[in-house]
């Protein structure tokens, strides 16, 4: 049987591990290996599925902050007229 | 007021000059001196009201120019200090078109001027005031009747509720329903949009003059939110918030009804699993009635809002 889902309690601890995690990796510009005891604390403190979900969302986020301030060049398509 | 033709040009003109300038002014003095106008009789207070605007917007237009022109300046100055100082007897070098035979100049009443402006100037903005209302009330009736013909939620749906109880859609008949599709297993979106809601509710509660609201939580992870594991989620919300669940089939109608998206992920090695799904919290009216909708952007005062104004309007009608 899987495991019950994580309390209210249980859902913060989790939430406060990813913040500070994340906060790490943005002061030491991503540089996971820096930040290995907040990542340990994460994993520890997370159910392994949230863990997946949050390191894709802050990928996911770091790439739309790249977007919005970079700009994108758009791929290269088929030439000409279609 | 003189209403002939080389009167009227001349207005217009001035008039438009100073909308160019300040239009807000403008207006003022076209509504004054189209009532100066429209007046056939000489009467003395009217011509008084309408010859000190017409020398406030010469000072105005006057000082405007005279911005970098000191000559300029100095010259509209003459106009301006007639309407500070009020010179009775002092003829304007201008003719004035405000000008009858036989008028009597007459002092001019800073007091007055700032009472008639005011008033004017109220009466304008209550009006686009107004028409703004009606707008958005016109909008927001138009939105209703395209969701209307959305037509969600028309079926009807069978679930257990977080205590147990068998509840059906005409149970929360005859009651204001919010309503939202999630799962206990979820990161962080549920627990964000049932807080969000959470907080509605309790907003919407501390008007004694609205319906109490029902909030309604509705799992898309039937396979492990049992009654026991929604029973366990829903506290940590607002007191009046129902888990509904049910068998797959029973889930996947209520899902249908509302075409409500939800795919679950891959298991990982403990069986764990995150399910995708649409986030959007629905708003249904007494008669069962899908209203309206809110996503993850609108905050809680906007949906509060929102939700006030539905219940304003269905009650008057």
């Amino acid at each position: 049987m899987a495991t019950a889902a994580p309390n209210s309690a249980e859902r913060k601890t989790c939430w406060d591990a990813r913040d500070l995690l994340w906060k790490c990796l943005d002061d030491n510009h991503d540089n996971v290996s820096a930040c290995q005891k907040f990542h340990n604390e994460f994993e520890a403190k997370c159910p392994a599925q949230w863990v997946k979900y949050f390191t894709k969302r802050r990928d996911f986020l770091k790439y739309k902050e790249k977007m919005e301030t970079e700009g994108f060049t758009p791929a290269d398509g088929p030439q000409g007229a279609s | 007021c003189v209403s002939s033709s080389p009167s009227r040009l001349r207005y217009s003109l001035i008039s438009l000059s100073v909308l160019h300038i300040y239009p807000v002014l403008g207006h003022y003095f076209q509504l004054f001196c189209l009532f100066c106008l429209s007046m056939n009789k000489r009467n003395v207070k009217s011509l008084s009201i309408c010859r000190e605007l017409e020398m406030l917007v010469q000072c105005i237009v006057g000082v405007l120019r005279g911005i970098g022109n000191i000559q300029r300046a100095y010259g509209s100055s003459h106009n301006c200090r007639i309407l500070l100082h009020g010179r009775p007897k002092q003829r304007t070098q201008t003719r004035s078109w405000c000008d009858g035979p036989g008028q009597p100049s007459t002092r001019f009443n800073l007091q007055r001027r700032v009472v008639v402006t005011a008033a004017v100037g109220g009466a304008m903005l209550g009006a686009f005031w107004l028409v703004h209302k009606e707008k958005q009330r016109r909008w927001q009736q138009q939105r209703t009747e395209q969701l209307k013909q959305v037509a969600l939620g028309q079926g009807t749906f069978s679930l257990l509720d977080h205590t147990g109880k068998r509840r059906s859609k005409q149970d929360f008949l005859g009651r204001w329903v919010l309503l939202y599709f999630g799962f206990t297993h979820c990161p962080d979106i549920c627990p964000d949009e049932l807080e969000k809601l959470s907080a509605v509710v309790t907003a919407l509660d501390a008007d004694a003059s609205l319906p109490k609201i029902q909030p309604l939580f509705i799992t898309v992870d039937p396979d492990r939110d049992d009654v026991p594991a929604l029973a366990r989620y829903v506290q940590d919300f607002h007191p009046r918030l129902i888990g509904l669940t049910g068998t797959p089939e029973e889930i996947k109608e209520a899902g249908r009804d509302y075409r409500v998206y939800a795919s679950a992920g891959a298991k990982d090695d403990d069986g764990d699993y995150i399910v995708d799904h649409t986030i959007l919290i629905y708003l249904i009216n007494p008669d069962g009635l899908f209203l309206d909708y809110y996503n993850r952007l609108k905050n809680q005062d906007q949906i509060a809002h929102s939700i006030r104004n539905h219940m304003q309007t269905y009650t008057r009608q």
